[in-house]
């Protein structure tokens, strides 16, 4: 039996969360694999994944999970390092997995790493968690200083903004449709950085997909909301016109705005159907644990994103018919409440162990639903 | 374009709600605050999201059809939740190997 019961006493900082898988690698080598990313973040820290399944990858079906994209949102990095830790002790095992109220068997436990490959990246911006939970608890982006001379709050990307998904948005978006991004390397949030994947952290990112080719789920996670949501991020989605998509530049300077018949992104109906089932699933799993109640929507909500990992991930195949097709979702774990400071980017840590219970049943469903599909 | 935060001033948190959805994006394009978590739609039609603004800017978002309230001092508990996160390395010893939250159920 492991040595410290105690383990889960507190968040994690930056040095345990790459310690923990480190720890899994060793503790379960017949049944995962330390994956070293192939760039140190930009302050040199070397990141690791871990993938997780009881036999290599070998054009297994392979769903990739993602965490600690942005800095302030803590316990994305719990909910992946602890899911990873539940799979494989209740595959050792022979048990179930229980949540509250949501329950695997055994069976479902052994079919879901018989069946996946489960590659967990729990922490892609080490250098920003580090900086959030020891100075700026606020912070959001990595902590690069090269595209800006200015003050402190000229430092930094928002990965989630820098990958290469209508990176142009002056181009790309109506001018009055105001996405959530900034070309201004002094943007306190959403600086987007002078090109797409021009930070390590998200080449990171990049390079887990290129590598696992087999990838057909991806799942970024994210704070906060309680949404469960599926691409696309741009702009709502349409299954009826394929010629209203990211790549036409017909369509530029129409992107964005809500309830407008200009444009909308195209999404095949299938697409749109199995996205939304698997996002069901999850909402469901998590759910059962103690009646919590996520939504499960496509990403565009009232203004557009750009840049985000799931709309990127999704699109890989559109652009590059080579590439395997990605059904991409990000989590918003986390209450909105305005009467309670509990709801925020990194409640409580007794909060948020029951926000880590809840999200990893809602995975795990997610995983065993995608498995059928 | 307004300055946008500087991280050397006290974030507070409100809840900004807009008379309607239209005042709300407006208000998101032109004064870019952070926000967090998404737009919710009331039932009188009024729209609310969470923002997060040094002191300073949150006057500068009370408009005409914009409340704003504040909810807390986001930094103050902030800081208060460093306190929760570990320090030094608890998976230093090789035999400390970490457990999920999931109850492992024999059958
Ligand atoms: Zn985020």
């Amino acid at each position: 039996m492991p040595a410290h019961t105690n383990s889960n006493a507190r968040y994690l900082n930056t040095t345990e969360v790459d310690s923990a898988l480190v720890r899994l690698a060793g503790a379960y080598p017949q049944l995962s694999r330390l994956v070293a990313l192939p760039e140190p973040s930009v302050e040199g820290v070397t990141c690791h994944a871990l993938e997780i399944g009881s036999t290599p990858d070998g054009g297994k079906d392979c769903v990739v999970l993602t965490g600690g994209v942005h800095a302030r949102e803590w316990g994305s990095c719990e909910v992946l390092v602890l899911l990873a830790a539940d799979l494989l002790e209740a595959y050792r095992r022979g048990t179930g997995l229980a949540y509250g109220g949501t329950r695997f068997d055994a069976a479902q436990v052994r079919a879901l790493l018989d069946g996946l490959s489960v590659v967990v990246f729990p922490l892609v911006n080490p250098d920003g968690r580090h900086y959030s939970q020891t100075a700026d608890p606020m912070w959001r982006k990595n902590r690069n200083r090269a595209h800006a001379s200015g003050g402190p709050a000229c430092v930094g990307v928002d990965i989630n903004r820098n990958f290469d998904f209508l990176f142009d948005f002056t181009t790309a978006f109506a001018p009055n449709a105001g996405p959530r991004v900034s070309d201004d390397p002094c943007d306190y949030q959403t600086y987007q950085g002078p090109h797409p994947f021009s930070e390590p952290e998200t080449r990171n990112v990049r390079w887990l997909l290129d590598t696992y080719a087999g990838t057909r789920w991806f799942v970024d996670v994210h704070s906060y909301s309680e949404d469960m949501l599926y691409i696309w991020g741009d702009d709502e989605n349409q299954s009826a016109d394929p010629d209203q998509n990211f790549r036409n530049p017909h369509y530029d300077g129409k992107r964005g705005l809500p309830h407008d018949t200009a444009y909308a992104e195209y999404i095949p109906e299938s697409d749109a159907d199995t996205a939304l089932e698997l996002a069901q699933e999850f909402c469901a799993g998590l759910h059962g644990v103690r009646g919590g109640t996520y939504t499960p929507m496509s990403g565009f909500h009232l203004y557009p994103t750009c840049g985000t990992s799931d709309d990127y991930a999704y699109s890989r195949h559109i652009v590059d018919g080579s590439k395997s097709k990605v059904l991409a979702f990000t989590i918003e774990w986390g209450k909105e409440d305005p009467n309670s400071d509990a709801a925020s980017f990194h409640p409580p840590w007794a909060e948020m162990q029951r926000i880590v219970k809840d999200v990893d049943a809602g995975l795990v469903r997610f995983c065993l639903a995608a498995l059928k599909t | 374009m307004p300055p946008d935060n500087s991280h050397d001033d006290k974030i507070l948190r409100v809840r900004v709600t807009a008379k309607d959805a239209d005042t709300l994006r407006a208000l998101l394009r032109d004064e870019r605050p952070d926000v967090g978590g998404r737009p919710r739609t009331h039932a009188d039609g009024s729209v609310g999201i969470d923002a997060y603004v040094p002191a300073r800017k949150a006057e500068a978002l009370e408009q005409p059809g914009v409340t704003v309230k504040v909810v807390g001092d986001a930094t103050a508990t902030g800081k208060a939740r460093q306190t929760e996160v570990g320090e030094g390395d608890r998976f230093a010893d090789p035999s400390a190997v970490p457990r999920g939250l999931g109850d492992k159920v024999e059958e």
